[in-house]
């Protein structure tokens, strides 16, 4: 289904970001993959999908908000002349705290890692993408923006925050040729998960029209959907991948 | 890749527009269609032949009305007798009666119910059954964009438009649990019959308020409809996604 398209994604050493890099792959993608850090086992991964599906997948390294190794980041995939015709912002940190509990540093890393990070890489790679006048610009948010969950208020607003921010790049740069979506997903299963109250999560589950929690290949679909041009004439919209919450 | 292979779809609506755009989607895809339309025409007849033969899938024509409660629950035995498995369900035949509010007759409310609501839920009702043998399966419904943001001269046909969108929900909570995913899509401005009718400068309106600044292929109503039926979406469902090319 992407067969021939380049892709940048983000945070692909674990949880979503990996069965992203599966689901690209299997799907034709050559990936420029995101991690964090640089491990043996990450690379190990890397190598095996790309043999496996027959498809190149670059490793980038950089910390979220060291923003020096992201524009070097960004210029070696300038460099390569290689045009990118998706951005999934997947990468990100949870964090569960109560409203009166959550201090000002906790507010300010939220914002910084989940918000203001991916506004800045957006904004190097959308210019890489306007130049071609095409592009997919997939952002993962969360339910918790939308629904108020206790514990969230963080989270949450980090997580509203992207996804008004994807409204407004759909809004600019839409002329230039460039789609850009939000995937909300709901409880998924991931290390993340595990930071949650096991009575929330059971809930969460037992409540869900699905009655259970999503699988990270799951979200990575609906991604593979809106990099695609199966979604050429949707933007501006967040799709909530949450097995039925209400 | 063949998103539907083996997959067995019902398709409401085919004879033109989104609903002939996602059949042609759906036989690329390896899907088998039990294709309805009200009537039959030569040229349908023709491209169910068509595709059928390149494609290399089954296409079931079957005729019946909408306007008519006892033609569906005909239609629906003759579905059934059938015995094939239903995967899909795609609830696209739809009719509008535009005008304003303060003009707008019972009789044009009626009619746009009949078929968009009463009819639609009564003939899911009847595939429902057959897909709830699986214990699998995903229904997708066609609202529109203006159920949800409201549009002069549209009144009958949004109201019964966003019925669809309460039913989606309402069709989600009750079957996910069983197995069956419900979702909709709300297609924006669609270069069909249904919009040709449109004055020309209320379509450039239109077209300037959406961010990507055309009109909608009915293709691309199909494609994010074959995202719903197919696996891509296995977690998805009680949703409206909008196909729009972004507005408001």
């Amino acid at each position: 289904m992407l067969k021939g398209k380049n892709v940048i994604i983000t945070g692909t050493n674990r949880g979503i970001g990996k069965a992203m890099l599966e689901e690209f792959a299997r799907n034709g993608a050559n990936i420029w993959a995101h991690a964090r850090v640089e491990t043996p086992e990450f690379l190990a991964v890397v190598n095996a999908l790309a043999e496996k599906h027959e498809v190149k997948i670059w490793p980038i390294f950089f910390e979220l908000t060291d923003y020096e190794a992201m524009k070097t980041a960004v210029k070696s995939i300038m460099d390569s002349k290689i045009p990118v015709d998706a951005l999934i912002n997947n990468a990100g940190i949870t964090y569960n705290a109560l409203f009166q509990m959550s201090t000002v540093e906790h507010l300010r890393n939220q914002l910084e890692v989940n918000f203001i990070s991916v506004y800045i890489f957006t904004q190097y790679i959308s210019k890489l993408m306007v130049r071609r006048k095409k592009g997919s610009i997939v952002n993962i948010a969360s339910t918790a923006a939308f629904d108020g969950n206790s514990g969230k208020s963080v989270y949450g607003a980090a997580k509203a925050a992207v996804a008004a921010m994807t409204d407004s790049i759909a809004a600019e740069l839409g002329e230039s040729g460039i789609r850009a979506n939000c995937i909300a997903p709901g409880i998924t299963e991931t290390d993340m998960l595990a930071s949650m109250p096991e009575a929330v999560v059971a809930e969460a589950k037992a409540t869900a029209d699905m009655r259970r929690g999503g699988k990270p290949s799951e979200i990575a679909t609906t991604a593979v959907f809106l990099a695609s041009d199966l979604s050429s004439y949707v933007t501006g919209q967040t799709i909530r991948v949450d097995g039925g919450i209400r | 890749m063949m998103l539907l292979g083996g997959k067995t779809a019902v398709i409401t609506g085919c004879l033109q527009g989104i609903g002939r755009a996602t059949m042609g989607v759906f036989a690329k895809n390896g899907a088998n269609i039990i294709a309805c339309s009200q009537h039959e025409t030569e040229e349908f007849s023709a491209c169910v032949k068509e595709l059928s033969g390149g494609q290399r899938v089954e296409i079931t024509p079957i005729y019946f009305d909408f306007m008519d409660d006892e033609s569906i629950k005909q239609a629906a035995r003759t579905i059934q007798k059938l015995n094939r498995k239903i995967d899909i369900l795609v609830n696209i035949a739809g009719i509008t009666r535009d005008a304003l509010f303060q003009m707008a007759t019972t009789e044009q409310m009626k009619t746009v119910f009949q078929v968009n609501y009463f009819s639609q839920m009564l003939f899911s009702q009847y595939i429902t059954k057959l897909m709830l043998r699986n214990g699998a399966g995903s229904i997708i419904n066609i609202s529109s964009i203006s159920a949800i943001d409201g549009n002069p001269g549209q009144l009958v046909y949004a109201s019964s438009k966003a019925a669809i969108i309460s039913a989606t929900k309402t069709m989600s909570a009750e079957l996910a649990p069983r197995g069956i995913r419900v979702n909709a899509v709300a297609p924006g401005v669609i270069d069909t019959a249904m919009t040709a009718i449109v004055p020309k400068e209320a379509m450039d309106r239109q077209m300037h308020k959406s961010n990507i600044k055309r009109i909608g292929k009915p293709e691309e109503v199909a494609n994010v409809i074959l995202y719903l039926a197919s696996d891509l979406s296995s977690f998805v469902t009680g949703q409206t996604i909008r196909v729009d090319g972004g507005i408001g």
